[in-house]
């Protein structure tokens, strides 16, 4: 047998531009995420773009949930965790003084990795975040139109009184999902949404996301890193960095067009996780 | 690490490389049957391109196997990508040498030409070398190694173009005309064989690089491919 040389990265080449057309809505900039004083991430700079769904992959530990947890405040809820940094959302900062956390997760919805409808009604489970934020017009209507945006509405529109446990587990999660986008938010957050589905489950899920995106804006999430390949136009891979006191902490590694990430990538540690060889 | 998965990979690499070796074999072959005015040797070459078919499917096999099974990414999905290719080559490559077992067969009792039977070993040499260069460049992802091709290249190119003024200038005997016009094949299969050792020497470029592209543009002869 012929001997095989190292696997090498693909040749560096000179870092690419901005991108000019498309439309910014979170400017990361130099964000650390702390519990305590030890900092779970830190040194996070990077944007996030209009209508496109970004991927966060990385290893287990590397910060992917905290850092998405950032972005709609969602850590506010833990105790002794806190940002520096800044998160800029259309130029605002997301931490700023005076602004309202439960407004920032009303434009920034969320959806979970276990599926986690209320136990009442479908139809509640989707009319109580409207209610919540005030918007009562039109409830039946606005209700539907989630549902149908979650591609749910045909499997349960002749039981909306019925129990939402009463669910699959994808249908429970394409629930949450619509009870996500009933309020209208302009950013959806995605925490391993497909990771406690079945295959088929998964594929409704992903092809959800494409149907979301031309509406909405997509950061999602995912230890799978073919769904990442699959569903994401950007993909931003995070990795654990250890300092000489053992102390680990998540950085952004590489962040590109997802076919750059799956094809060449620029660093030999993206390279060395998407092909297995680490994590 | 994905043990078994990258001993797929490095087999298929051998495998790959091996039918490197048994193209070298048929080109040496049938060049030596053609020098020698020898059908018997000719056919040998031509059974033995079962044996490269042989390698070729294997390979073929290995990769869908693999594509289907491992869903390679990165540097992975770039080899796998750049071994289909110079699989191609290298039966396209082992099929120009039964072309030129088959025409030696068709003209063994004229008498050749020298000067041309001496162009024909200097083109033969030339693609023997270039084959050794481009699995070599290929299999120690040696990009400045790959690109030397163009310039190996343009010597057979060269030599296929005296070859073709040489016949022209034959004259009018018919059994020098036929023997001529099966030469002009002959010498636009070794032309055909540096090309194709030219296109490995891409390959390796893109395993390399990630990027596509061709080191000269037949299209736009002068200037660098873009």
């Amino acid at each position: 047998m012929t001997g095989v040389t190292p696997i090498e990265v693909a040749q560096a080449r000179e870092p690419r531009a901005a991108h000019p057309n498309r439309e910014v809505v979170f400017q990361v900039r130099d964000l650390a995420a702390l519990y305590g004083t030890s900092p779970a991430v830190r040194g996070v700079t990077f944007d996030i773009y209009r209508n496109m769904v970004t991927a966060i992959i990385g290893p287990s530990g590397c910060g992917k949930s905290t850092f998405i947890r950032c972005l709609n405040r969602m850590n506010d809820l833990v105790p002794g965790a806190r940002v520096e940094g800044e998160i800029l959302h259309h130029g605002q900062n997301l931490y700023g003084d005076g602004i309202d956390p439960v407004q920032v997760r009303r434009w920034i919805g969320m959806v979970f990795q276990r599926p986690n409808p209320f136990p009442k009604s479908i139809y509640d489970n989707v009319a109580w975040g409207l209610k919540v934020h005030g918007l009562k017009d039109d409830l039946d209507g606005r209700v539907e139109r989630a549902l149908q945006s979650a591609a749910l509405w045909d499997e349960v529109k002749d039981r909306l009184r019925g129990n939402a446990l009463g669910l699959s587990g994808g249908q429970q999660q394409r629930l949450c999902i619509a009870r996500a986008i009933a309020v209208e938010p302009e950013v959806i957050l995605m925490d391993e949404p497909a990771s406690a589905l079945d295959p088929i489950a998964t594929t409704r899920i992903e092809d959800l996301m494409h149907e979301l995106k031309n509406q909405y804006t997509i950061v999602i999430v995912t230890h799978n890193m073919q769904q990442a390949a699959r569903v994401a136009d950007m993909t931003a891979f995070f990795s654990l960095e250890v300092d000489p006191d053992g102390q680990r902490t998540g950085v952004l590694i590489e962040y590109d067009e997802t076919p750059k990430i799956f094809t060449q990538p620029s660093d030999k540690r993206t390279e060395d996780y998407v092909t297995g060889r680490f994590g | 690490m994905r043990i078994s998965f990258q001993e797929e990979l490095d087999t298929l690499q051998s495998t790959l490389l091996e039918e490197g070796q048994l193209v070298l074999r048929a080109l040496r072959g049938a060049i030596n049957a053609l020098e020698q005015r020898d059908p018997e040797l000719a056919d040998e070459v031509i059974a033995f391109d079962d044996e490269v078919d042989r390698q070729y499917f294997a390979i073929q096999e290995g990769i869908q196997s693999l594509l289907a099974r491992q869903t390679p990414v990165a540097v992975d999905l770039r080899l796998v990508l750049a071994m289909l290719h110079t699989n191609l080559h290298l039966e396209r490559t082992a099929d120009y040498c039964v072309t030129i077992a088959k025409l030696t067969k068709l003209v063994y009792d004229i008498s050749p030409d020298p000067k041309l039977v001496e162009a024909f070993e200097e083109m033969a040499s030339r693609g023997e070398e270039m084959i050794r260069v481009a699995l070599d460049s290929f299999a120690k992802r040696d990009l400045a190694v790959a690109e030397t091709l163009v310039d190996l290249d343009e010597s057979i190119d060269l030599a296929n173009r005296r070859v073709v003024q040489h016949i022209l200038a034959l004259g009018s005997n018919p059994a020098l005309r036929e023997w001529g016009l099966r030469m002009i094949i002959v010498s636009r299969c070794l032309e055909r064989i540096g090309d194709h050792a030219v296109d490995i020497g891409e390959q390796t470029a893109y395993l390399v690089t990630g990027e596509f592209r061709e080191f000269t543009d037949a299209s736009h002869p002068g200037s660098p491919a873009s």
